[in-house]
């Protein structure tokens, strides 16, 4: 479960991304997040990670509240969640079998039973012919895919996709709604922010409109 | 436990990754860490050698005690058993004032002139041979026999030992100074070789970092390779102060030689390279998590 009470944001240098934002968002719960670059979505996302603190408010990520928490204690609530980035953040000096393999590696995983694991999510994503190369070979949709199994291999209860489908034409972005689809009839929390709302339209979820900092309807 | 482990593995497969990926570069830096050792090392090492060498030498001081001229046989006999009774003074021999002039007719020539004397104007004396000692000892035996009323003058023959002594004070001094000195200087240049590390591997860092690492998990593969840079660095040192000694042997052969000695300089001994390698490996180690903690923090 993901809270955000009376939260705001203001970067140093006084620019307010997210302007006294209360809403929840439900375990299990499949929720889009609309708008505009620089309308706040990723600003959002990157509060529930615990990437950014909110300058006043509470962010409450499972039963924690991120505004108040030690930073030792951060990378063990990142390692609940998911991140799927629009530049994919891909490491290019490793196997894509390899940057799959770092979720679990950070948590000293078993190998045998980590490798099992890698080889699922990359199989999740139609890429497990291609562990063996050097992400440089794969295309902008492909390494996006790499990105989404490196996100769900340790199997978090939350997946934050900031435009994931961003720079992919339609059909591959398609592609991609219908995996996150997939993580979302297994319990995955998921949020998705994009800003182009015809794809979010097909699915009937809930949409958050954000708008210089504030929700619209 | 395990998992505990598999990270520890993982961190020195990481570290490993590092050294095998710009072989160059590694070798550079292990020289460069190699070089900082062998300076103070070598100096170490000479100023060692130089100490052994100092007890090798015949270093028997002779002492001559001059009695003043008015003195009688109850003198002597007193004298004589100061002399007896010192542990300093290994062996003494007396010389009379007849023998001593007796000496002095067929030594220096001046035979006719002593002749033309109307009485003998040497006094009586001793040499002695005293034992190998430090100079305050000796001073302690001169002054205690200074002190009888008899005794003119004494005279040691300390000067030499003292100009060694202090020769050598020097130069553990510089091999502190300069150890300081280079000490520092690994401190900052391991500091700033995992700087560059740091932000050679920025990007894996940050991504680690997004997706749940520890502090510690990415300090530990830094921390390794200080570990291991110091190692071997100290071993390239250590390498460099040998071929060093290789290269001095036969100059130092010949010089021997002159003198009539035979004389080997000997690398520092077990106890010296122990503690070198753990300076080595502490100040490397210290810097790099000074380094370390430093650049993580900006890139949060």
């Amino acid at each position: 479960m993901i809270q955000f009470n009376q939260v705001s944001k203001r970067y140093p240098g006084g620019f307010e991304a997210l302007k006294n934002l209360s809403f929840q968002i439900d375990t299990g719960e499949l929720v889009f997040l609309a708008g505009h670059s620089g309308a706040g979505k990723s600003t959002l996302l990157r509060l529930i990670a615990g990437i950014d603190r909110p300058s006043t408010g509470s962010v409450i990520v499972n039963g924690q509240n991120l505004a108040a928490i030690r930073r030792g204690a951060v990378p063990f609530v990142r390692r609940h969640i998911g991140l799927i980035f629009q530049d994919h953040k891909i490491l290019f000096d490793r196997t894509v079998f390899d940057n799959v393999m770092l979720p679990l590696d950070i948590v000293g995983y078993d190998r045998r039973e980590a490798a099992r694991r890698a080889r699922a999510a990359l199989d999740k994503v139609g890429l497990l012919g291609r562990e063996k190369l050097n992400p440089v070979s794969l295309s902008g949709g492909e390494q996006q895919r790499l990105c989404i199994a490196r996100a769900v291999v340790h199997r978090p209860s939350i997946l934050l996709a900031d435009e994931p489908t961003g720079n992919l034409d339609r059909a591959y972005a398609l592609d991609i709604m219908e995996l996150f689809k997939s993580f979302h009839q297994v319990g995955v929390t998921i949020v998705i922010s994009a800003h182009d709302e015809t794809l979010m339209a097909d699915y009937g979820r809930r949409i958050l409109r954000l708008s210089k900092g504030q929700f619209t309807q | 436990m395990r998992q505990w482990l598999r990270l520890h593995r993982l961190a020195i497969g990481s570290t490993l990754r590092l050294f095998a990926g710009s072989p160059v570069a590694s070798g550079l830096n292990l020289l460069v860490v190699g070089i900082a050792v062998a300076l103070p090392l070598g100096l170490y090492t000479l100023v060692a050698n130089l100490q052994t060498l100092a007890g090798q030498l015949p270093t028997e001081a002779q002492a001559s005690v001059f009695l003043t001229p008015s003195a009688n046989p109850a003198d002597l006999a007193r004298v004589e058993a100061l002399l007896k009774q010192d542990d300093n003074v290994t062996h003494y021999r007396h010389i009379g004032k007849e023998e001593a002039l007796k000496e002095m007719e067929q030594s220096s020539g001046m035979g006719e002139l002593l002749a033309g004397l109307s009485s003998n104007p040497l006094p009586d004396a001793y040499t002695l041979t005293l034992r190998e000692g430090s100079p305050a000892l000796l001073d302690a035996l001169g002054n205690k026999l200074k002190a009888d009323p008899a005794v003119d003058v004494v005279q040691m023959d300390t000067e030499w030992a003292r100009r060694l002594a202090a020769l050598i004070v020097l130069g553990r001094e510089a091999v502190t100074t300069v150890a300081a000195l280079f000490g520092a200087g690994l401190l900052l240049i391991t500091a700033n070789l995992i700087r560059m590390q740091i932000l050679t591997r920025r990007d894996e860092i940050e991504v680690s970092k997004l997706i749940g690492a520890t502090d510690s998990f990415i300090r530990r593969p830094f921390l390794y390779f200080a570990i291991l840079q110091g190692l071997l660095g100290a071993l390239v040192g250590f390498g460099l102060v040998a071929a060093a000694l290789y290269r001095l042997a036969p100059s130092v052969a010949q010089l021997a030689a002159l003198y009539g000695e035979h004389y080997a300089l000997s690398l520092p001994d077990g106890h010296a390279f122990g503690i070198a390698l753990l300076a080595v490996t502490l100040l490397s180690l210290l810097g790099a998590s000074l380094s370390v903690r430093r650049h993580l923090r900006a890139l949060d």
